[in-house]
């Protein structure tokens, strides 16, 4: 009797000792935020005030900055993948408006996330479901103007203003609106970033991942865009990949609050 | 005591049953309709899973589609450009004028077996039907309207919430029902039923004359490696030398959509059901009549800033289609033989 009560007892400590000495088992679901800060080069993005620096002698006066996010998708470190519900991740970020900064992701199984992948538009097999696979993201994408009236598609990113250089001394407005060509050519493209401390979600702790966005990236990345050359671009096929390209590349993880 | 449990709950049961059954009376179910396709068709691209044609589905389109709400100025319906007697056109209209007596730059196109394309208007600008009213409705120079704006219209309306309740088994209008309504009124408008589709089809005892026959023998010789199939186009995006308009300088065929240099002038190739209503022709509808068209692929073809179509080029390196004047009769006459009087007088898409 007794030996079978210290072999109880042995057994509990063993137990106890397993659930102190590994990690706690991690369960249930939690949330996860993500910030997408707009910057220019190293200052804060501020719609129609500072001029900032283009390329160049360019100064410009940007008046929209507008984006769409989409298909978000997380991985932990033993690289499982976690993949948002599509019809769920698609989010468009304005600079006019605070709160699109902030995207809120549900339901995102407790875990260490080590990297986030996002796409920059709509991908096409989005896009060919129709009227049911938009379902009210396109309402929301025409309030924000971010689909074109003279063609059926969304604007991926919108990129307005005014600019003036040596050449041009007159404020001259200038705009970028990059999306996919019909069927032509798509410039849907995805980014993976590395959290450089990881995300941990948990039932009871919602991390957010901090991503700059420096929107400088757009006039000065692998192309550089002088306004004075073109400084209207809406579907062109050479331009409007490289500024798929730019745009990928502004992104980047600052920290992630735990 | 045991009859009188079981009587009970046999009228217990009863009860619940026939609740049940009251119930059902109040809950409408949209009518599922199957889509009828002409024999000697492809199959359709549109797909119907994401859309099941229902009849309350299709009757709510046909009302959006005459609503002149959806614009605006409450008055430009689409059926305003697209009249079911010209095949959907703008009758007489070489190119369309929208609210405020503004004007585009493009020919309206005819609405018709638009379920067997996957890529529409002028230039394919949209490339899902569910998603191709979004250009009219939002142009300035068409409807001049917002989507969301006309949602909030719609569901205004005490008619509409009835027939989208109707339709959709919910009385809210919301973008995916007015674009699933639309697209399932469109679908159902097939034209195949034209004199060539019963000599096609071997039906009745219908046969072309022998001047039909004759445009018949040029066109597969001369026009059908564009205009082919049942739906007489490759739906491909051709430039066919159309002389540049200069009262359009904006107008820049596919490449507006793709961006590509080489789509320059590019204009996709229409079909040609019903062609004898759908004048004037061309993407500006600069011809008035199909002799005018025929004489242009002989004579008119020249130059326009891109590249021309190979297939339009001669041998010699000059541009266009040998036709004589006794062909080009055949032709028009054999083109007629495609007019689809079914379709054009077809209740089920009639305004009125």
């Amino acid at each position: 009797m007794k030996i079978t009560n210290y072999i109880a007892a042995f057994f509990m400590a063993v137990t106890l000792t397993a659930c102190t000495s590994t990690d706690e088992e991690i369960t249930g679901n939690g949330n996860i935020t993500l910030e997408f800060d707009n910057a220019f080069s190293t200052s804060d993005l501020l719609l129609d005030t500072a001029p900032y620096k283009g390329n160049e002698t360019e100064k410009i006066k940007i008046s929209k900055v507008k984006y769409i996010v989409s298909n978000i998708r997380l991985e932990d470190k033993e690289g499982t993948i976690f993949t948002y519900p599509k019809n769920e991740s698609y989010f468009i970020v304005n600079e006019e408006n605070p709160e699109s900064q902030f995207i809120n992701l549900f339901n995102i199984p407790s875990k260490d996330y080590t990297k986030i992948t996002f796409g920059i538009g709509v991908d096409q097999e989005k896009y060919l479901q129709g009227a049911e696979g938009q379902g009210e993201f396109l309402t929301k994408a025409q309030d924000a103007g971010m689909v074109w009236s003279w063609q059926a598609g969304y604007k991926f990113f919108v990129f307005e203003g005014t600019y003036t250089s040596i050449n041009t001394p007159d404020e001259t407005a200038f705009a970028f609106h990059m999306g996919s060509h019909g069927t032509a050519l798509d410039n849907y493209k995805e980014i993976t970033l590395t959290l450089k401390n990881s995300a941990r979600v948990r039932t009871n702790a919602t991390p957010e991942i901090h991503i700059v966005a420096d929107i400088a990236n757009v006039l000065k990345g692998t192309t550089k865009f002088m306004l004075d050359d073109t400084a209207q671009i809406h579907v062109n096929a050479t331009k409007s990949p490289q500024i798929a390209t730019n745009v990928n590349g502004m992104f980047s993880v600052d920290h992630v609050h735990n | 005591m045991l009859f009188m449990k079981k009587l009970i709950s046999i009228i217990l049961g009863f009860i619940l049953l026939q609740a049940c059954h009251t119930e059902e009376n109040y809950t409408i179910v949209p009518t599922v309709i199957p889509l009828q396709i002409p024999s000697n068709f492809p199959e359709i691209e549109y797909n119907l899973e994401n859309n099941p044609l229902t009849e309350e589905g299709v009757a709510l389109g046909k009302k959006l589609f005459y609503e002149g709400r959806l614009a605006s100025d409450g008055i430009i319906s689409c059926g305003f450009c697209h009249e079911q007697a010209s095949a959907f056109t703008h009758h007489g209209h070489t190119i369309s004028h929208g609210i405020d007596g503004n004007f585009g730059f493009r020919n309206a196109q005819p609405i018709q077996n638009l379920a067997f394309f996957s890529e529409f208007t002028w230039d394919g600008a949209a490339i899902h039907l569910d998603l191709q009213p979004i250009i009219p409705i939002t142009s300035d120079f068409e409807m001049g309207e917002t989507i969301p704006s006309v949602i909030q219209k719609l569901n205004s309306y005490p008619e509409y919430r009835i027939l989208f309740e109707n339709a959709f088994e919910d009385a809210e209008a919301t973008t995916e029902r007015l674009l699933k309504a639309l697209s399932q009124f469109m679908v159902t408008m097939i034209s195949g039923n034209a004199k060539y589709d019963k000599v096609i089809r071997r039906e009745g005892n219908v046969n072309f004359t022998n001047l039909e026959n004759k445009g018949f023998v040029i066109f597969k010789n001369k026009c059908a490696s564009c205009h082919s199939g049942a739906l007489f186009t490759d739906k491909s995006y051709r430039n066919n030398g159309i002389p540049f308009n200069k009262k359009f300088p904006e107008e820049e065929g596919r490449k507006r959509v793709s961006g590509f240099e080489d789509d320059f002038y590019k204009f996709r190739v229409p079909s040609l059901r019903n062609t004898e209503m759908t004048f004037p022709y061309m993407h500006d509808g600069r011809f008035g009549t199909l002799e005018d068209v025929l004489d242009f692929y002989t004579d008119g073809m020249s130059e326009n800033g891109g590249k021309i179509d190979p297939l339009l080029t001669k041998q010699d390196g000059s541009l266009g289609i040998d036709l004589s004047q006794e062909d080009k009769i055949a032709l028009i006459a054999f083109l007629k033989t495609l007019t689809d009087n079914t379709f054009l007088n077809d209740k089920r898409f009639a305004e009125f």
